[in-house]
């Protein structure tokens, strides 16, 4: 029998009648169109469905949508501000951290959730956010350079976690 | 500085905005009205004969649209090469794998269709299944295939030159044995397609392919269906590497099940279905015997190579054509002989994957030239330089060099890596290794005989303005071909980046052959150029007619027009351009004639402005039998240093730098080129030491799943110093050659070799786990061996 | 994938869920962070009537380190234990555990209740936990229990929580004077592993330079529940700590356990691994509880 559940996705709000079984990645790409979260392997190895969730990178293959009710979820889609691309898309494009794109909304959520907690993270911590994250193409390097180069654009405004 | 504007720079892509704010439509976010889904029942069982199929209460569900079997496919036998079609869509009368299609269903939802599916029943008479390439070639073994004894599949044999003699002429001879393992692309999208059937009988395939145009010809082939009726279109794709280059049981279902139901019907595979399906990287076992003078010099080598394929034959005649011919070169080698069995066993079907069959060669001969180069007293780095081939080279199996930078890599990565300071005085646990490879930047021939173009491409202005858009068949796959394309038209043009659009991937713009074999850049970017300079010469005709001024002074660049006379009057074609565009706000201004203003007048002049390119390589290769496997109108290639640390007591090996020099002929976008880099030595990197698919004793994959097919994470791969090397090929596009597959090459045995340096400790066998390094170390230890 | 079809319970309180499972049972399953039960779902491996919700009791979730044993909540995730400085400083080997649990994406769901009572062989919280000595509550409606770690498991999969129970809580008693503890997780690549081998040690001295008074040794993945071994404990107790006495521990250890052949890696590479393991386990316990107070 079907819930009806409330949550905020991109600062919006949403009310839905979902089944139990539905997980949150369903959710959000069938039920809300927001299909820039993606499958690559449904059981929480390669990333690519990450939203953040009150305030947490999670895999949404992993949560039912029933679990997310009440919460509060960033996808990709909610990153762009009316000034344009956040910092960290922006790094992304501009350093060739994307190849394929299929990896890239997870890893700019990981990037962007290490940057609120970190603003000046080494690249080790850079590596260890986007480890949950697989990306086939890149080797990484340019991914990682994009989020050490996205950090400075915080300079100066300190550490906005905890 | 280059003397171009767009191309050799770091322009970003063209699609990087899109796929960075979730905005780029993949195969799963596309949704039709009236879609069905699709779900397909594979075999569980590895050999197997089918006794019977009972469909009749899968089609008694509610909500199942159509079921189909063999019986509905029908019988069409396809496959990759037309020489060796051994599929057909369902199977009638037994699998032969575990994964093996055997019915599919259409349904108003997914659920409905996977359920349908569990209740398709099935009876079966077990066989006996193989799977190894020595069961299989048991005399007397059980056929996979009717007419196949000892399941070959397919073998090749030859000889270059007299191998036999030349070995009595050398000083050293040595023979070593290889094994790798089979693998997986691990692309993170899984396949997916939307098949859509009209009632006007067209049919219209959105796939995650690398190969819209192969898979329009097999589609068309095995619907039946004239195949000017069939349209294949890729929306963006999550990487390829091979195993998308070939049409799927999974798009000929959506197609057979949209033909049926005249309804838009989805399918995907789900991540272990990526598996089942594989076409991915074959298990490879080289024996390879190579003779060397005193001094270095390459004089024969005999290379032995078993090929595990699976059920079916894929790519793989392909596959153990390569494995033999990519020896052929980067070093002279007047001497070379090949025999090369590919083997049917019952597993899933391995096909092209990222340097097709000549990475494990490479491994394995890379590796041997190592151990020669020790027993000779030579640095690796001087044996190699001791016989590399240089531009204009041919080898002995007929392949041209016409550039080739590998003596550059080599010495780019000696320097970059600092070698000769670290070579040999590392301490214990700690090691640099290095190797070298080459490969195709395209096929020299289409995979079915024709004399088709590989590439056309149509260039179209838009009629009101100087839009350049960019009609190509061509497959962007993550790699960045559209930005290639797109700047490739920019720069033979005289336009801005910002002036193109490329539209790509779909069959109805032309032919191409897609993205396998490094092919794109040189051969769509031929296409492309003709194109942008056809359009071009339209262009200056009728500006030359308009302002009476001839066709050779006039010049477009940075999308304005350059006239070599200082006295040209286009005050007239502005003048009317302002008129047309009365309360526009970015009317032409400047002393300079826009682009925009002259594509218009070329417009008014001419109707539409339409430019055309082909590109189709000249007769490559020589006459022997599989003579066209491994040839190419151009080679680039590749030298690699790793270094690594190996944790002497667990053998965990961390591999703490990379450098890598690519000869990429002329870098059409530098950021591009340093990501396939980056991208293959990864790949690379987790082959050597992570990767391997494993079977329990009924064929069933145990690691069908990204937690356990271990591909490199972040903190895996460490930096590559990525130095492009650019030789300036003459058979390419403004210079340009591959780079997509050719990088990946080395990284094997260059990590190989780096953990020898580090360990002692030669390992023939891939992967690198710490399990297999640890039992090296030890069975050394045992054997009392203590020499460091 | 998709999930089998199943009724979704969401209790607020742990007197709730007790409830909701004394009337459901075996028909019902527990649902914490998921990260295990979804894919075991997903895969059909499992298809539970029901699920019942620990994520909506604000009860569970919480660390208390302040006097007392360290008490941790059922539904805690992995990151927060993580990222716990008072969880570093005092349980050093607990924090690594769940430092390397899984990948960043999977600690921020998986929770330390999950990770015990999923059982599988290789993961990473049981053994350090053993190490500490650590006990969980069992709680149903009728009452509650407390057992000690070392006798939870029963197998792959199996606890010894009862179909109505609820691991709700796990303690710890905070090690006193020179104590310290090691985990080493040997995997194939750096994140997203299940460890071939695991190992957690911890000792305690009688004084900054005396002899070993306590140790446990646990290993993980050589056996179907993490195991201590004795025989390699005993070796070490009243004598002082050496770098010899520390391989003779990792040798007896070795002898003394069962790994067995899987996919995953050979039984001798896997006691060779306990053997170098416990030793390298040791030599962090030993350095800790040297620089201790």
């Amino acid at each position: 029998m079907k819930r009806l559940i409330t949550l905020t996705v991109n600062d919006k709000k949403y009310e839905v009648a979902v089944e139990p079984n539905m997980t949150l990645v369903d959710l959000l790409r069938y039920e809300l169109g927001l299909t820039g979260t993606k499958k690559g392997c449904e059981v929480g190895d390669c990333g690519s469905c990450t939203v953040i969730m009150d305030g947490n990178p999670v895999n949404s293959c992993l949560v039912l949508a029933v679990q997310a009710n009440g919460r509060d979820i960033l996808t990709i889609e909610g990153l762009e501000t009316d000034e344009g691309l956040h910092p960290v898309q922006q790094a992304f494009v501009d350093k060739g951290a994307i190849q394929c794109g299929f990896c890239t909304s997870g890893m700019i959520l990981s990037a962007k959730n290490l940057l609120d907690r970190n603003a000046k993270p080494d690249e080790a911590e850079v590596r260890m956010a986007i480890s949950g994250n697989l990306c086939r193409c890149t080797g990484y390097q340019k991914i990682v350079e994009a989020i050490k180069s996205a950090s400075g654009w915080r300079e100066g405004s300190g550490k906005s976690h905890e | 500085m280059s003397e171009y504007s767009i191309i050799n720079t770091r322009a970003p892509r063209l699609d990087a905005p899109d796929k960075a704010t979730g905005r780029a439509t993949f195969i799963d976010d596309l949704n039709m009205p009236g879609m069905l889904f699709g779900a397909i029942l594979q075999s569980p069982l590895a050999h197997a004969k089918i006794l019977n199929i009972d469909t009749s209460r899968a089609k008694k569900l509610p909500g199942v649209k159509a079921v189909v079997t063999a019986e509905e496919a029908g019988l069409v036998k396809y496959g990759v090469s037309p020489a060796r079609y051994d599929e057909t869509l369902y199977c009638h009368e037994k699998v032969r794998y575990v994964g093996d299609e055997i019915a599919a269903v259409a349904a108003v939802d997914l659920e409905t269709a996977l359920e349908a599916v569990s209740l398709i029943r099935v009876d079966y008479d077990d066989l006996p299944a193989l799977f190894t390439i020595e069961e299989a070639m048991v005399e007397g073994a059980p056929a996979l295939h009717e007419g196949f004894p000892q399941n070959i599949c397919a073998e090749v044999h030859q000889e270059f030159g007299d191998v036999e003699a030349a070995f009595n002429e050398c000083d050293l001879v040595r023979t070593d044995k290889f094994i790798s393992k089979r693998q997986d692309a691990a692309f993170i999208e899984p396949h997916g397609c939307i098949a859509d059937y009209d009632l006007s009988g067209h049919l219209t395939l959105h796939t995650s392919t690398q190969v819209p145009h192969y898979v329009m010809r097999t589609v068309a082939m095995v619907m039946g269906l004239p195949v000017g009726d069939v349209r294949v279109v890729k929306p963006y794709v999550g990487g390829g590497f091979g195993p998308k280059a070939e049409a799927t049981p999974l798009e000929m279902s959506a197609c057979i099940l949209s033909m049926k139901t005249v309804r838009p019907v989805k399918m995907n595979y789900t991540r272990e279905q990526v598996f089942l399906h594989s076409r991915a990287r074959h298990q490879f076992i080289h024996t390879m015997t190579t003779g060397v003078k005193k001094d270095g010099t390459l004089m024969a080598l005999k290379n032995e190579c078993y090929l595990d394929g699976g059920a079916y034959t894929s790519f793989g005649i392909a596959t153990v054509y390569y494995a033999g011919s990519l020896l052929g070169g980067p070093y002279k080698l007047p001497n070379m002989k090949y025999d090369g069995w590919r083997i049917y066993t019952n597993k899933p079907v391995c096909g092209a994957q990222r340097g097709h069959g000549g990475v494990a060669a490479r491994a394995a001969w890379e590796h041997q030239l190592d151990i020669i180069a020790e027993e000779l007293g030579m640095d690796p780095i001087e044996l190699r330089l001791k016989n590399v081939m240089v531009a204009g080279d041919t080898t002995c199996n007929e392949l041209n060099m016409s550039s080739l930078g590998m003596k550059e890599c080599v010495e780019a990565v000696r320097q970059g890596s600092k070698w000769n300071a670290k070579r040999g005085k590392m301490p214990r646990g700690k090691g640099i290794g290095m190797a070298c490879g080459f490969f195709v930047s395209g096929a020299g021939y289409p995979i079915y005989r024709s004399d088709t173009y590989h590439s056309t491409v149509l260039i179209k202005l838009s009629e009101d303005g100087g839009t350049v858009n960019v009609y190509t068949g061509s497959a962007e796959i993550g790699q960045g071909s559209d930005t290639t394309m797109a700047m490739i038209a920019a720069e033979a043009l005289g336009v801005r980046l910002d002036d193109v659009r490329v539209a790509s991937g779909d069959t109805e713009f032309g032919v191409d052959l897609g993205a396998y074999s490094s092919r794109q850049t040189l051969m769509t970017g031929h296409a492309t150029k003709e194109a942008a300079e056809d359009v071009k010469r339209q262009v200056l005709e009728v500006l030359s007619e308009k302002l009476n001024t001839p066709v050779d002074g006039i010049d477009i660049k940075d999308g304005l027009i350059i006239f070599k006379s200082k006295d040209v009057d286009f005050s007239a074609i502005r003048a009317r351009y302002i008129k047309e565009h009365r309360g526009w706000s970015d009317l032409p201004r400047g002393n300079d004639l826009t682009f925009r203003e002259a594509a218009r007048t070329a417009y008014l002049a001419r109707g539409s402005i339409v430019g055309t390119g082909k590109y189709k390589p000249p007769e490559l290769g020589g006459k022997y039998k599989g003579a066209a496997v491994g040839t190419s109108p151009a080679y680039g290639c590749s030298a690699q240093v790793v270094e690594v640390t190996v944790d002497m007591e667990t053998g965990k090996i961390t591999v703490d730098k990379m450098t890598d020099a690519h000869d990429c002929g002329f870098a059409i976008n530098r950021t591009s080129v340093e990501g396939q880099m980056q991208g293959s030595l990864c790949m690379g990197l987790g082959e050597a030491m992570f990767e391997e698919v494993k079977f329990d004793e009924d064929g069933r994959i145990l690691n069908a799943n990204l937690g356990e097919y271990k591909i490199p994470t972040a903190l895996d791969m460490p930096n590559v110093e990525a130095i492009i090397v650019e030789s300036n090929e003459p058979n390419g596009p403004f210079g340009a050659k591959e780079v997509g597959e050719g990088a990946i090459i080395p990284t094997i045995p260059a990590i190989l070799n780096a953990v020898y340096d580090a360990t002692g400790v030669r390992i023939n066998e891939l992967p690198l786990t710490p399990e297999r390094v640890y039992m090296a170390l030890k069975a050394k230890v045992e054997k009392g061996d203590t020499r460091d | 994938m998709l999930l089998p079809k199943f009724d979704f319970h969401e209790p607020t309180t742990i007197e709730e869920a007790c409830q909701i499972m004394a009337e459901l049972g075996q028909k019902a399953k527990l649902i914490a962070g998921g990260t295990d039960l979804i894919v075991n779902m997903k895969r059909k491996v499992l298809s539970p009537e029901h699920l019942v919700s620990l994520s909506r009791i604000d009860a569970l979730k919480n660390v208390d380190l302040s006097d007392g044993p360290l008490r941790i909540g059922a539904c805690v995730t992995a990151a927060a234990l993580a990222e716990s400085e008072g969880i570093k400083r005092t349980f050093s080997a607990f924090s690594k555990g769940a430092s390397v649990l899984g990948t960043p994406l999977i600690r921020n769901l998986a929770t330390i209740a999950g990770n015990l009572v999923s059982a599988r062989p290789a993961a990473d919280l049981p053994p350090s936990l053993m190490a500490y000595g650590a006990k969980v509550v069992l709680k149903k409606s009728a009452g509650e229990r407390s057992v000690a770690l070392e006798d939870f498991f029963r197998g792959p999969g199996q606890t010894v929580v009862g179909k109505d129970e609820i691991l709700t809580e796990i303690l710890i008693d905070k090690p006193l004077g020179y104590t310290g503890a090691g985990y080493i997780k040997l995997g194939v690549r750096k994140t997203l592993e299940i460890s071939l081998v695991n190992v957690a040690a911890f000792i305690s001295l009688d004084s900054q330079d005396g002899s070993i008074q306590r140790a446990r040794i646990v290993l993980g993945a050589v056996a179907p529940i993490p195991i201590r071994v004795p025989s390699a404990e005993q070796i070490l107790v009243g004598e002082k700590p050496t770098e010899t006495l520390f391989v003779r521990a990792g040798e007896t250890a070795a002898q003394d356990s069962r790994p067995i052949d899987d996919f995953r890696g050979s039984a001798e590479y896997r006691r060779d691994m306990i053997e170098v393991l416990t030793r390298r386990a040791l030599e962090m316990a030993f350095n800790e509880a040297r620089s201790h107070e």
